[in-house]
């Protein structure tokens, strides 16, 4: 048993050296240019969908909570920054924090208006609070309207630096979900996904729990919109708060496994790549998209990572908690 | 004002008959059909060009849209919806959801992105009732149809075998097997009469409103709303729904409309999520 212990924290260790290594890596080949602007864009986008799918994994997957409405942070986000960037003046880090925050209290406001409701009410109700986001932004004098806004900040980041900074996002979402599940509350809630009924009478706290969630969520979903927007340069209220966005982390998660820790990742990878192969068949990429997720559904429930980790029984990243006996 | 409020409450019909296929779904089969919207607008342009390809007036094109889309419903619950709905809590929804960007975009090839309206040699008319209030023609009728399918519907599920099957097997499915009702077929009828209301929705909702292939999210969230408002499986409900839905939206105006339905929704889905009338 202490041998097994020991052996499992020097096994840890490693893990952790070995993903600090990759991690610095990147970043080093980030910096003196190895990359090609076009892999640098492909890596960034990996990086950003990466964030916002895990983000969205945590809520469904794991809390239980389908959104249909995670667009309301990005498209919040993205005007966050620009009005931080353009109208005030200030830098990146700045927008990035307030981009968290607001949404970060957006996900307060809408936990305690939706979260009452189970399954398919609140998946629409979110889509109904992001929509209503959209109409008000389109008619919004401060934020020009329908006409959007363009991201001004002096002197503008390099790609370099843009990648590096979602790069960061995406590691600082990974160590967030991992820690939060496997803390206490990870525990609850996986107890309360799988039986609400019964995690709820041993004294699991649901709604504390589910809110920690959005919140989480909301933030670093915001942060990962600014990053977003700050590589886009511009945002417009029907590009923002489009469904477009939660069809893309939906087919993301799906494909790669809905409640895995790697599953998000994979599939934020299989999409960047599938979208730069389906970019010169304009207009038939959400055709596409929305074929293989049904077929992903129908054939491998579990999603890529899901069926593999159940077949060769593995589990990357695993939050499961070693019994004590 | 009484003008508007006319107007708002013969919207409200053309909104019941948009909600009411998925009010069925979600109070019967238990589904959550996010692809609604797409199929209603789906049937609009198969009415659409129908009514070019035959030059005939755009109501007799449902002699063709209701059949095929029942059949595609039935085929669509059988063979695909069915399967996935046994599998955890949400592949059904993700399913449908898949659905819905499939078929917009798949309009957005055929038919361009550009908008259509169906045209009706009554398109302007309209029955005076004063110097300043007018009843518009087309909406009335539009409205009119909206009321006749749903209590049309109402007497199918309430009077005929097969709409008392249905509603058995959402009562008590195990039950429903036992006195040899198939209710695997029965989803699967469910779905296609669902469907038949889109396609005479698709037309109620092409002849006076523009419509275009991105249309289908409006509408289906304008339909949530109306179910939600009216509470599901509610047919009664769906036509109040329709008309608060309708109000909301003349009355803000066409800016502010949109967002003062959807909020009007969402504080009603966090006060009261069972709906008006409850079933």
């Amino acid at each position: 048993m202490i041998k097994n212990n020991a052996r499992s924290k020097t096994s840890t260790i490693i893990t952790i050296v070995v993903l600090a290594i990759i991690v610095a890596l990147i970043y080093v080949l980030a910096f003196t240019g190895v990359f090609s602007s076009n892999l640098m864009r492909i890596l960034l986008n990996i990086c950003l969908y990466a964030s916002f799918a895990v983000m969205w994994n945590l809520m469904a997957g794991y809390a239980g909570l389908t959104s249909l409405g995670n667009q309301a942070f990005i498209g919040l986000a993205g005007y966050a920054c620009a009005v931080m960037c353009t109208t005030y003046g200030f830098g990146i880090w700045v927008a990035m924090l307030v981009g968290g925050l607001v949404c970060a209290v957006l996900a307060v406001i809408l936990a305690f208006a939706l979260m009452r409701m189970r399954g398919m009410y609140f998946a629409v109700a979110t889509w109904v609070a992001a929509e209503a986001l959209k109409t008000a932004f389109q008619n919004w004098k401060f934020v020009k309207e329908g006409a959007g806004m363009t991201v001004k900040i002096k002197p503008y980041p390099t790609n370099a630096e843009i990648f590096a900074l979602a790069f960061g996002c995406f590691i600082v979402c990974m160590v967030v979900v991992y820690l939060l599940l496997k803390s206490k509350t990870g525990l609850g809630l996986k107890a309360m996904r799988d039986d609400a009924d019964a995690a709820s009478s041993i004294g699991v706290n649901i709604f504390g729990s589910r809110l920690l969630c959005y919140v989480v969520c909301g933030f670093l979903t915001g942060v990962a919109g600014v990053i977003m927007y700050i590589s886009k340069g511009s945002i417009f209220p029907g590009g923002g708060f489009a469904i477009d966005w939660t069809i893309k982390i939906v087919f993301i998660v799906i494909i790669g496994g809905i409640g895995t820790a790697a599953g998000p990742v994979l599939g934020a990878i299989i999409y960047t790549l599938l979208y730069e192969v389906l970019a010169q068949f304009a207009g038939f990429t959400n055709i596409v998209l929305g074929i293989v997720a049904i077929v992903v559904i129908v054939v491998l429930p579990k999603g890529i990572i899901g069926s593999l980790e159940n077949r060769f029984k593995f589990e990357i990243l695993s939050q499961r908690r070693k019994s004590l006996e | 004002m009484i003008q508007q409020i006319i107007y708002g409450i013969l919207y409200g019909g053309v909104f019941a008959l948009a909600a009411i296929g998925m009010s069925m779904m979600f109070g019967i089969v238990g589904l959550t059909n996010l692809a609604h919207g797409e199929f209603i607008i789906l049937a609009a342009f198969l009415s659409s060009v129908l009514c070019t390809a035959l030059g005939c007036s755009p109501f007799l094109t449902l002699i063709i849209t209701v059949p095929v889309m029942f059949i595609v419903g039935f085929i669509l619950q059988k063979v695909l919806i069915n399967y996935v709905m046994g599998k955890g809590a949400n592949a059904a929804l993700l399913v449908t959801f898949g659905l819905s960007f499939i078929l917009k975009d798949g309009m957005l090839q055929i038919f361009s992105a550009d908008s259509r309206r169906m045209v009706v040699a009554f398109q302007s008319a309209n029955i005076r009732i004063s110097d300043s209030v007018v009843i518009p023609v087309l909406y009335l009728v539009v409205c009119l149809i909206g009321v006749a399918v749903i209590v049309i519907l109402h007497l199918f599920m309430s009077k005929t075998y097969v709409g008392q099957s249905i509603r058995a097997t959402s009562d008590d499915k195990v039950a429903a097997q036992l006195v040899g009702v198939n209710i695997k077929n029965v989803t699967a009828v469910a779905m296609g009469i669902a469907l038949a209301t889109a396609a005479v929705s698709g037309l109620t909702l092409g002849m006076p409103w523009p419509f275009y292939a991105t249309s289908g999210s409006g509408y289906l969230l304008i339909a949530f709303g109306v179910v939600v408002l009216g509470g599901m499986g509610s047919m009664i409900g769906a036509l109040v729904g329709g008309v608060i839905f309708g109000l909301a939206q003349v009355l803000g105006g066409s800016n502010w409309g949109v967002f003062i339905s959807y909020i009007i929704l969402l504080i009603f889905l966090a006060v009261r999520p069972q709906g008006l009338f409850k079933k």
